[in-house]
């Protein structure tokens, strides 16, 4: 019960402060502001792009680590998918910011290829990849475990009766993990919609995501009903998706998906 | 019987080609993706040897300046100490809740002990930033904001899930007829859980609290939202720092960050394993 109330409790009291402190106009205020009505529509774009990008990614990646024949190969996936993990969520997007900086390797690389800097810092692009990076190794570790449930015998079989690998892989592996991949995409979803620092570090002021306009609401305008709002909007977009993906896979394979 | 023999011939070959192009395809994104996946780890640990006292690549010069400069600064100090601190009332915390929970889902027939679980592990998938604003409310209606045990109480929001995950996944490999052994051959039912049961799942509670550490000290959003500025935790000062340029020193952070957090939960995840 005491779990219940710990995450539980926090939130129907933003809901509930949310009407009280402000009531609808705060919402009226959010939603007409074009500011803000901008910063949700990028933050639920981009949250759409990166979980269709990172279960993309993410399942390819997981594939291998667990049909590839090589053990190099395999330990390389898996260091990949490990070591920006490890990194801890500060230092994982200054190293992005390092990375993307104007003087950094990535537009030294692009300029040398004559391909012109990209201005990947203080841009929604930027932030998207940030994200993207970030959320690539949990959507490949959850996908894993999809995987580990698909009989090998069956694509064994499908190869055996004159499938090419790949028509088997498209008629036999996608549907068997299906399930897992609308799982894997909801809750990949829900947890990108709430990026904190990769749109404070990465995007800047220019960026517009929601969670920059909560920072500024909170510390510098100290205007709370309108981050309450805002704040109860995104979890009803996010609690929406993870809803509609309970009703389609059901409960038992959404939270294996999670754990 | 010969034109059969060249079409199959010919759809065996076709299959082949569509083999190897999607075969050359899906590695050559993978490579790609694997490349993207270690650039910014790979820069981070080469700027961190760096030599320079301002963010350059290739670095103009090579030494271990920014960890000297690291060991010698108070604030980076300080702030190592209190997300240890932290970390490790946290921990300590979320196995003291998580690991009867954990036992409550797994062996009683308590109704909406489904829900239970469900409901524990929310708190990793909601949108982190919604989130914050709700602890920073209730924490500041309760006083709690800016102290030490609100931020406790915070990161164990994000904690507890993990030891549940681990220690319900534990718990179902523990026989509960084993239990019952105990207790038929005399123990007493707290004698029979203890030493049976929590004996067994010692390792899975070692590797939790190692876990549960982790998460909390790596945290970097609700302490921005719940911390006053005596809570300037690690992330929360790397943070900080960030958001006025870039210092090569942080790649130093980062570095150790990497090593150590890694080995906790490589360490952590072996303990598992070896009972499996």
């Amino acid at each position: 019960m005491l779990l219940v109330c710990f995450v539980g409790y926090p939130l129907v009291r933003l809901t509930v402060d949310s009407f009280s402190s402000g009531g609808l106009d705060s919402y009226r205020i959010v939603l007409e502001s074009s500011a803000a009505r901008h910063a949700l529509v990028t933050t639920v774009l981009v949250a759409i792009a990166v979980a269709l990008a990172a279960v993309a990614i993410g399942g390819l990646l997981a594939w291998y680590a667990r049909t590839a024949r090589s053990g190099w190969a395999r330990a390389a996936i898996w260091v990949g998918l490990l070591a920006p993990f490890f990194m801890g969520t500060v230092t994982r997007n200054y190293a992005l910011v390092l990375l993307f900086a104007d003087n950094g390797p990535l537009n030294d690389a692009l300029r040398a290829l004559g391909l012109g800097p990209a201005p990947l810092l203080y841009s929604s692009t930027g932030v998207a990849l940030g994200i993207l990076y970030t959320m690539i190794p949990p959507a490949a570790f959850a996908l894993y475990g999809v995987l580990l449930t698909i009989d090998d015998t069956l694509i064994a079989a499908a190869r055996g009766l004159g499938a090419s690998r790949l028509r088997a892989a498209l008629t036999i592996t996608l549907p068997l993990a299906l399930p897992g991949l609308v799982a894997a995409f909801a809750l990949v979803f829900a947890v990108s919609l709430g990026f904190y620092i990769t749109p404070v570090l990465i995007g800047g002021a220019q960026a517009p995501f929601v969670a920059s306009l909560i920072q500024e609401w909170v510390f510098a305008s100290y205007d709370l009903p309108l981050a309450y709002a805002a704040s109860v909007l995104l979890l009803v977009v996010a609690l929406a998706i993870v809803g509609l993906a309970l009703l389609l896979v059901g409960r038992r394979r959404l939270l294996r998906t999670a754990a | 019987m010969a034109a059969d023999e060249t079409v199959t011939a010919r759809r065996l070959r076709r299959t082949r080609t569509v083999d190897r192009v999607a075969r050359t395809a899906g590695v050559a994104i993978a490579t790609t993706a694997l490349v993207a996946m270690l650039a910014p780890v790979l820069l981070t640990v080469l700027v961190s040897f760096s030599g320079d006292d301002f963010f350059a690549f290739p670095p103009e010069s090579w030494g271990l300046r920014q960890y000297r400069e690291l060991l010698e600064s108070p604030l980076w100090g300080a702030a190592l100490q209190l997300s240890f601190e932290v970390a490790a009332a946290v921990a300590a915390l979320s196995v003291a809740i998580g690991v009867p929970a954990a036992y409550a889902i797994q062996r009683s027939r308590l109704p909406g002990r489904h829900a239970l679980y469900a409901a524990g592990l929310t708190g990793m998938v909601i949108p982190i930033a919604a989130f914050a604003v709700a602890l920073y409310g209730l924490l500041s209606q309760l006083g709690l904001r800016g102290t030490f045990v609100g931020l406790v109480l915070a990161n164990a929001t994000l904690a507890v899930p993990v030891v549940l995950i681990v220690i319900t996944a534990a718990l179902s490999r523990v026989p509960p007829t084993l239990e019952l052994v105990a207790m038929t051959a005399g123990a007493s039912r707290l004698r029979a859980s203890l030493g049976i049961t929590v004996r067994l799942l010692a390792p899975a509670i070692v590797a939790s609290t190692g876990l549960a550490f982790v998460t909390s000290f790596e945290e970097a959003v609700l302490v921005n939202f719940v911390g006053g500025v005596e809570q300037t935790t690690l992330p929360r000062a790397i943070l900080d720092s960030a958001r006025f340029g870039t210092s090569p020193v942080i790649t130093a952070i980062a570095t150790l960050m990497m090593a150590g957090i890694g080995l906790v939960a490589i360490g952590s995840v072996r303990l598992l394993g070896r009972r499996r």
